[in-house]
């Protein structure tokens, strides 16, 4: 899968694209990892825009990367998320344990008022 | 008497879900060839089988013919390198020229050899080595027609050298083709040996499954695991509580493989310890979940859904650790969702609770347990067959025996994915319930009682 990578001075915006699922997903954490531990920033939103579909695998890789923001102090998010990925949020109650934000204006908000 | 029909789980790829991911995946074959073991196809004619016995990579003259070349080659680079290092006398000159056409001859036979033996002579013409060969021999017969303009193509003589290098190329080729040969052989033997130890673990994992739906009058099960890869992630159970009530499991490893087969075996365990425990299925799901998160480098989860049945009267108790919601068909028609508040995946975070809610089943219903790999199985099109075909399946009648029920989901699934590579793990349990025979006789008598009173 192709994984875009922004960065602005305060957040490393990551956006997947096409299908997280059990092959996708090891590069994928390799990537959020990278950019958790990234420390000129203070944190981490993915953009899901452009995400089709998650695997249980690739949800694994979404909790190894907010423990690793919770451990290294930093902000980890998840914003714009297809009814399809949002529904598999939700039902493994993902959607309860990360902030899942509307748009990325709204996850920008939440990383500035969180610090 | 209760029927149980119970079917074992299928081998990957096998079946009703068609064209699973091949594994193992078959060992792509190392390119050997081209080298010097290359037999460049069968002989032509007479002519051609006498150049083929002497430049062929398969010539049975080959070897020693070639050792003939090189030492002319040692032989020519001599003579060129002491006719250009030195003034040498008139008579030392004589043998130097005879040993010069002797060289030449050698070459030109060989030269004329491979011209017979190439199949595509054209190409073997302005090849590298042809045009290396031609230019080693050809000042000689130029320089034989006008001395005088020509002798200065006898420096390209000096490019003999460059023949020795096929003969080290040849070699090199050769010592690689063994080389990849051995390596080869050791791969084969490594992935045989994996294989059995993987075939071993996943007759482990599957013999942990099931075999049977516990016997309880009114009571049918029918189950199936189809992994996508040896090992899966999924996993069903029953378990036959303390007080005659049966526990139906259904759940979901993230990923799949050794890792998750690996945490499925704990998780299963667990939960089956666990559940004698536990008359309440939430109590139970939190009490799993405190010991997985105590166990759990890896950072992996498990979505369960965990109902306790009981057989005397239907009622279902259940709760949800992050699982897909399961279905009843009713008999009457409709199609319902276990659902009410869940909790979350097992193993993410200890301390979560787990809601326990009611179900009554009726007469002749039918719950369908499944995991993601029902609905998110993908056809070439990357669609995916969804919770419409899921429903719509159920809804099609004539109500079956579980089993039936079963199969034909499967043979939905599969010929949906119409071969596509299975992604993800493939479970499903369909069980149906009935009141006792001893009770439903009772009602039939209470039934038939009064409509004796109403005639």
């Amino acid at each position: 899968m192709n994984v875009g990578i922004e960065n602005s001075a305060q957040v490393t915006v990551v956006l997947p694209q096409g299908r997280l699922d059990f092959a996708a997903s090891p590069g994928f954490q390799a990537e959020l990892e990278q950019a958790i531990a990234d420390g000129t920033r203070q944190g981490v939103i993915v953009d899901c825009a452009a995400l089709d579909y998650v695997s249980s695998a690739g949800l694994r890789a979404f909790l190894v990367a907010a423990k690793a923001a919770q451990r290294a102090g930093r902000y980890f998010g998840l914003c714009n998320l297809k009814p399809g990925v949002r529904e598999v949020f939700d039902l493994s109650g993902f959607s309860r344990i990360m902030p899942v934000h509307a748009d990325r204006v709204a996850a920008l908000a939440a990383l500035a008022s969180a610090l | 008497v209760c029927e149980s029909v119970w079917c074992t789980p299928e081998e990957p790829g096998r079946g009703s879900t068609g064209d699973g991911a091949p594994f193992p995946p078959r060992p792509a074959r190392l390119a050997v060839s081209g080298g010097a073991s290359d037999a460049p196809g069968a002989p032509r004619g007479p002519l051609h089988a006498f150049a083929h016995r002497f430049v062929g990579a398969d010539g049975a003259w080959a070897r020693p013919f070639d050792n003939l070349i090189l030492a002319f080659i040692a032989l020519s680079l001599l003579s060129v390198g002491l006719e250009a290092a030195l003034e040498l006398p008139a008579w030392a000159l004589r043998p130097l020229q005879v040993a010069e056409t002797v060289v030449v001859l050698v070459f030109s036979f060989e030269y004329v050899l491979r011209l017979i033996d190439a199949e595509r002579k054209i190409a073997f013409v302005f090849s590298f080595y042809g045009i290396v060969d031609l230019l080693a021999i050809a000042p000689y017969f130029l320089a034989g027609v006008d001395a005088r303009y020509l002798r200065a193509l006898r420096v390209l003589r000096m490019l003999r050298v460059l023949k020795l290098q096929r003969r080290v190329l040849e070699a090199t080729v050769v010592e690689r083709t063994r080389e990849l040969a051995e390596k080869h052989a050791a791969l084969v033997a490594t992935q045989a040996t994996l294989n059995a130890e993987l075939e071993a673990a996943r007759a482990l994992q599957l013999a942990i499954l099931p075999a049977t739906f516990p016997a309880r009058e009114g009571c049918e099960g029918a189950a199936r695991m189809i992994p996508a890869t040896t090992m899966g992630g999924d996993f069903y159970d029953f378990i036959e509580l303390a007080d005659g009530r049966i526990g139906l499991v259904m759940a979901d490893v993230s990923g799949k493989g050794v890792a998750a087969a690996f945490f499925m075996a704990v998780a299963r365990t667990n939960l089956r310890e666990r559940a004698l425990r536990h008359s309440d299925p939430g109590a139970c799901l939190a009490d799993v979940n405190g010991a997985l998160c105590a166990q759990n480098p890896m950072d992996l989860f498990v979505t369960v859904f965990y109902a306790i049945l009981d057989p005397g009267n239907g009622r279902l108790c259940y709760a949800n650790g992050g699982h897909n919601r399961p279905y009843v068909r009713r008999a009457s028609g409709g199609i319902e969702v276990l659902g009410g508040a869940g909790g979350l995946a097992l193993g993410v975070l200890p301390g979560e609770p787990f809601p326990t809610h009611a179900f009554a089943l009726s007469e002749g219903d039918r719950l369908v347990l499944y995991t993601d790999g029902v609905t998110e199985a993908f056809n070439r099109g990357a669609e995916a067959y969804g919770d419409e075909r899921l429903r719509a399946e159920l809804n099609v009648g004539p109500d079956g025996a579980p089993q039936a029920l079963l199969e034909r989901i499967c043979a939905s699934v599969a010929s949906f994915a119409d071969g596509a590579a299975q992604s993800d793990d493939i479970t499903l349990a369909v069980l149906s319930w009935r009141r006792g025979q001893v009770e439903v006789e009772a009602i039939r008598a209470r039934t038939g009682a009064q409509t004796e009173r109403f005639a």
